[in-house]
């Protein structure tokens, strides 16, 4: 065993690696390629990281919240973290790599969750599914844009739905909804956006679109109103209730139409007023004819009322523009204190301001400009002194060009046009004035007086005394009758009965007199005195102002007078009359013809004498003395209220008088009279009656001629003429007063009509009761998904 | 064991077995007689094989881990469950002994399969602390149990095709139960590589290194 050779160790031939393996080794290289494969394409394929950042990202969770494209999604949310300061939520969403190019600087993002509104229910899916992040972005691949700022609403134009962008302002009056549709003919036709108060505060300014294919609608001379709520309006042709729909209804609406043709069409971008309804929308369209207006501020420091919007804006008298809003300010910044200030906003057309050619704004703004260097400013005026309303003027001052003081263009929104202080007329304190002065007049008083005098007088009137007058004045009568039967006694006489032929002669006498005066033109000069007489009148008239204390003096007076003993003083009369027969039936009285035939043969000598030595000249210049004493008289008048005064203090003192003592007096005057008659003077006493007669007949005749009697009868007309007047518009009174009643009676039967128990009031709260009802509902409906969303599963 | 040393193995008395038919043949047959399968003493691929799937399977288990299991659609949300996070989640909810058998199940017996082949196949050539018969004990353990690893799997199938509710609620494998079942089968073939004789030559290694330099085993086959 030992000489066996050693054993050499056999190594079989080692074979090589690839022999040894396996071929299973291919699986896991294979495994390792796939797997390789796998990643390299997901990385490959992966889509970039875009950053949105939203003000909250409520219901957003990463990895779950999808970003969808026309309702397919095209990302995931991968990252949530704040911005830096932790205002905003980043959400960074993986985006799928073929859309990724088209997220450029145009693409906005909105969080879609359910949103229950007016308008209807929204997003209803989400309260299943969870929200998910909307994009929106156009057909065109702009680059990627990595970073996004998301907005919590849904814009204006939904994905891929083109339209044209507005941009509405609000009048005055009218009101923007957010959100609220734009309805054409019944028909959702736009939306309105986020709505924003303009940087004055004076308006209300809010993007809208008008989806296409409507957009075409839209030109120039398309104007909107807000047709929101319902419009009620009570006219000649009955009352008119207009509502467009209930939507608008419940959240507003504003609806438009193109009332003239030609305008152009409008562009994107373009602004327009939405007016407060149809009426102002359309009426607006021709008065803007003459130009778009230009707008300018004009801050007014003075604390006044009556500035409205729609007052005149005027330009030396001519009406340029009106006052579209008004607004208080308050910037210390740039006033320096706190006070508030009047902001108006002045709407000038650049077409009344009478610039030649076609006036634009910018041509209004330039010669506006060049004015205020002139010194031109805004002010306060008062436009209606009744109602107190105020308007703007533009007036030139004169040394008012200070420099510095300019059209500040810079100003936002409007240029701003310097002012100056408000010349306002204070028309109430004047009124106040008058209206007092006649508050102090002391009608009250006169009409006491007036009162007073009348019962006085129908107490006199009464009292046993006069009515004792009567009887007295018969016999007095009696007795007068007695005398004048004595008369015609005398009268009967030769001397009387040749009286006639005398006085023809004296008549012709005094034919010729006039004729000569005719010649003379005295009766142009009675014209002239006439005249003078009524100036006279005149001041007569205007002297009566004084009359009503006259009247209570007068009245004192009378009142006095019914205590005197009448009745002693109709006895004595009675007694003079009785003397005054015995007088007449006297001899030297039945001589008495005779002289008054002698004294007619004097006045028959003493005419022709006149004519002989040219009396009409006489008369003609007596009469102009008499113009000029009538004028004098005139002149006279003219203090006549210190006349009255005069009187009023006499017939002041009058009454003071003692009339009792006075009446004594006067018995006593007539029993001595009666004494005289009795004595011999009294018998001559005929021939100066003689002479008393003649004095009295001319002036009677003086009387006649002077017109008093026709005077009186056309005092009396006119005074039945004006009472006349006063009847017919009483007895018209009735009439107006009937048609008042009517138009108030059917007015409250109008009103009636609207009573909320009846007709279409009963309608209209109903309707709006169930439109209450509803949104109640679904507001529930809204608070029960909320809470328990599930609910909607399994109907709990 | 310690008649282990004086047990032969075939291999030594130059014999080979059929692993099929089990006719034992003289070393060197190159195929069975019986039945034609092809004879072998030792696979000598054995280790290359089980290595090979064990990286597979390993591959396969990662993303089984990392992707959702089953995905959950009800109306209101999607849930997407991976086999740990399910589990911790039904843990939250209470129910322990679900997750400690998801657990178990999922995690802890394939992750136990892969050490324990790994160490099997690794105690074959650097020795290992262990007895050959308790390895031996680990494999057929190892061999038993693999199986049931598809309980997973299953479970996801039945639920999926079970839990069709249209939109109201649906139940979806997800991604990793592909992975799952594919780590799982290609943990069991690597653990079929193994030829558990392997585990015992070591012993008669030990004990052949004395009886090697002995001329009494002129004709030593070595296959």
């Amino acid at each position: 065993m030992s000489d066996s050779p050693p054993d050499v160790p056999v190594q079989p031939a080692r074979r090589s690696f690839l022999q040894r393996a396996s071929v299973v080794w291919i699986i896991p290289i294979v495994a390792l390629v796939i797997a390789l494969a796998v990643a390299w394409q997901s990385y490959a394929e992966r889509g970039p990281l875009i950053e949105i950042s939203f003000e909250n990202a409520s219901g957003v969770a990463v990895g779950q919240t999808e970003l969808r494209y026309r309702d397919v999604a095209v990302g995931l949310v991968e990252t949530m973290a704040f911005t830096e300061t932790l205002d905003r939520v980043l959400v960074g969403v993986r985006l799928d790599k073929s859309v990724a190019d088209f997220v450029d600087d145009g693409a906005q993002f909105y969080v879609v969750r359910p949103e229950i509104s007016a308008q209807g229910i929204s997003g209803l899916e989400t309260v299943l599914s969870g929200v998910y992040i909307h994009g929106v972005w156009d057909t065109e691949p702009q680059g990627l844009q990595k970073r996004h700022d998301g907005s919590d609403d849904a814009p204006l134009s939904p994905a891929g739905q083109k339209g044209l962008t507005l941009r509405l302002r609000a009048a005055a009056d009218a009101t923007l909804t957010e959100k609220a549709p734009i309805v054409y003919q019944g028909l959702e036709v736009g939306r309105i956006g986020n709505a924003t108060i303009t940087e004055d505060g004076n308006a209300v300014e809010a993007d809208a679109i008008i989806y296409a294919p409507h957009d075409r609608l839209i030109s120039t001379a398309t104007r909107f109103w807000d047709a929101s709520g319902f419009s009620f309006s009570l006219g000649p042709g009955g009352a008119t209730i207009d509502f467009s729909s209930v939507a608008s209804l419940v959240s507003g609406g504003v609806t438009f139409r193109t009332v003239v043709s030609g305008g152009e069409p409008a562009k994107d971008g373009d602004s327009f007023l939405v007016y407060p309804d149809e009426g102002v929308a359309r009426s607006s369209l021709f008065s803007e004819e003459e130009g778009r207006s230009l707008d300018l501020t004009a801050v007014f420091s003075d604390n006044v009322s009556g500035l409205a919007v729609d007052a005149p804006v005027d330009l030396g008298g001519v009406r340029v523009g009106r006052v579209t809003s008004l607004n208080g300010i308050v910037d210390k910044a740039r006033f320096g204190d706190n006070r508030v200030r009047l902001a108006a906003t002045l709407s000038i057309r650049p077409g009344r301001l009478g610039l030649e050619g076609e006036a634009g704004k910018q041509d209004a703004l330039d010669f506006l400009k060049e004015r205020v260097l002139e010194g031109m400013r805004a002010r306060l005026a008062t436009a209606s002194i009744l109602t107190g309303g105020l308007k703007v003027e533009l007036v030139m001052i004169d040394g008012r060009t200070e420099p510095g003081v300019t059209l500040d263009t810079t100003r936002e929104p409007n240029p701003m046009i310097p002012t100056t202080e408000s010349d306002i007329a204070d028309v109430t304190a004047t009124a106040e004035g008058v209206f007092e002065r006649i508050n102090a007049l002391p009608i009250e008083e006169l009409l006491n007086s007036a009162i007073g005098l009348m019962d006085n007088l129908s107490r006199l009137s009464g009292s046993p005394d006069i009515r004792a007058i009567p009887a007295d004045v018969r016999a007095t009568i009696a007795d007068l009758q007695a005398a004048v039967q004595e008369a015609r006694n005398v009268i009967g006489s030769e001397d009387i009965q040749a009286l006639p032929g005398r006085v023809a002669a004296v008549v012709a006498e005094l034919q010729t007199l006039v004729a000569q005066l005719n010649e003379e033109d005295a009766a142009g000069r009675v014209l002239a005195a006439v005249d003078a007489a009524r100036d006279a009148a005149n001041g007569v008239s205007e002297a009566t102002v004084g009359l009503p204390e006259l009247i209570a003096s007068i009245d004192e007076v009378s009142r006095k007078a019914q205590a005197l003993p009448l009745e002693d003083m109709t006895s004595e009369i009675t007694g003079l009359a009785a003397d005054v027969r015995t007088f007449v039936t006297s001899d030297s009285t039945q001589a008495l013809p005779a002289a008054l035939v002698a004294s007619l043969a004097e006045v028959d000598a003493l005419l022709s004498d006149a004519r002989e030595k040219g009396v009409t000249e006489s008369l003609v210049s007596a009469l102009d003395s008499t113009r000029i004493a009538a004028t004098d008289v005139s002149a006279a008048f003219d203090e006549v209220p210190a006349l009255i005064d005069r009187l009023n203090a006499i017939a002041a003192k009058a009454e003071t008088v003692p009339l009792d003592q006075l009446s004594v007096d006067l018995s006593e005057l007539m029993t001595s009279a009666t004494a005289i008659l009795d004595t011999q003077g009294a018998r001559e006493l005929p021939e100066n009656l003689g002479d008393a007669l003649q004095e009295l007949r001319r002036v009677l005749t003086e009387l006649r001629e002077g017109g008093v009697v026709a005077n009186v009868n056309a005092t009396f007309d006119s005074a039945r003429v004006a009472a006349d007047t006063l009847a017919d518009v009483a007895r018209r009174l009735p009439a107006v007063l009937d048609q008042v009643r009517t138009v108030l009676t059917r007015t409250s039967g109008t009103i009636a009509g609207y009573d909320a128990n009846s007709g279409i009031g009963r309608d209209l709260a109903s309707a709006l009761r169930e439109v209450q009802r509803a949104a109640g509902a679904v507001s529930a409906l809204a608070r029960a998904l909320e809470r328990n969303p599930n609910s909607l599963l399994f109907g709990r | 064991m310690e008649i282990a040393g004086k047990v032969k193995s075939a291999r030594e008395m130059g014999l080979v077995a059929c692993r099929r038919c089990t006719r034992v043949w003289p070393g060197g047959t190159p195929t069975c007689g019986r039945c034609g399968h092809r004879m072998q003493s030792r696979d000598t691929t054995s280790l290359q094989k089980v290595w090979a799937w064990w990286i597979v399977g390993m591959m396969c288990y990662i993303p089984a881990n990392l992707y959702p299991m089953l995905v959950t659609r009800t109306l209101v949300s999607t849930q997407d469950n991976t086999i740990v996070g399910g589990a911790v989640e039904l843990a939250q909810h209470g129910n322990y002994g679900i997750a400690l058998v998801i657990i178990a199940a999922s995690v802890l017996i394939p992750i136990g399969k892969f050490i324990a082949v790994a160490s099997l196949a690794l105690g074959v050539r650097q020795g290992s602390r262990l007895s050959s018969a308790r390895r031996q004990q680990l494999f057929e353990v190892v061999e038993y149990i693999g199986r049931w690893s598809m309980i997973d799997v299953f479970v996801v199938a039945i639920l999926s095709s079970l839990v069709q509710l249209g939109a109201l609620a649906s139940i979806a494998p997800g991604v990793a139960s592909l992975f799952f079942a594919l780590s799982v089968i290609f943990t069991m073939l690597s653990a079929q590589s193994f030829d558990s004789r392997l585990i015992w030559d070591a012993d008669s290694d030990d004990a052949t290194t004395q009886p090697s330099v002995n001329p009494s085993n002129p004709n030593g086959v070595t296959a």
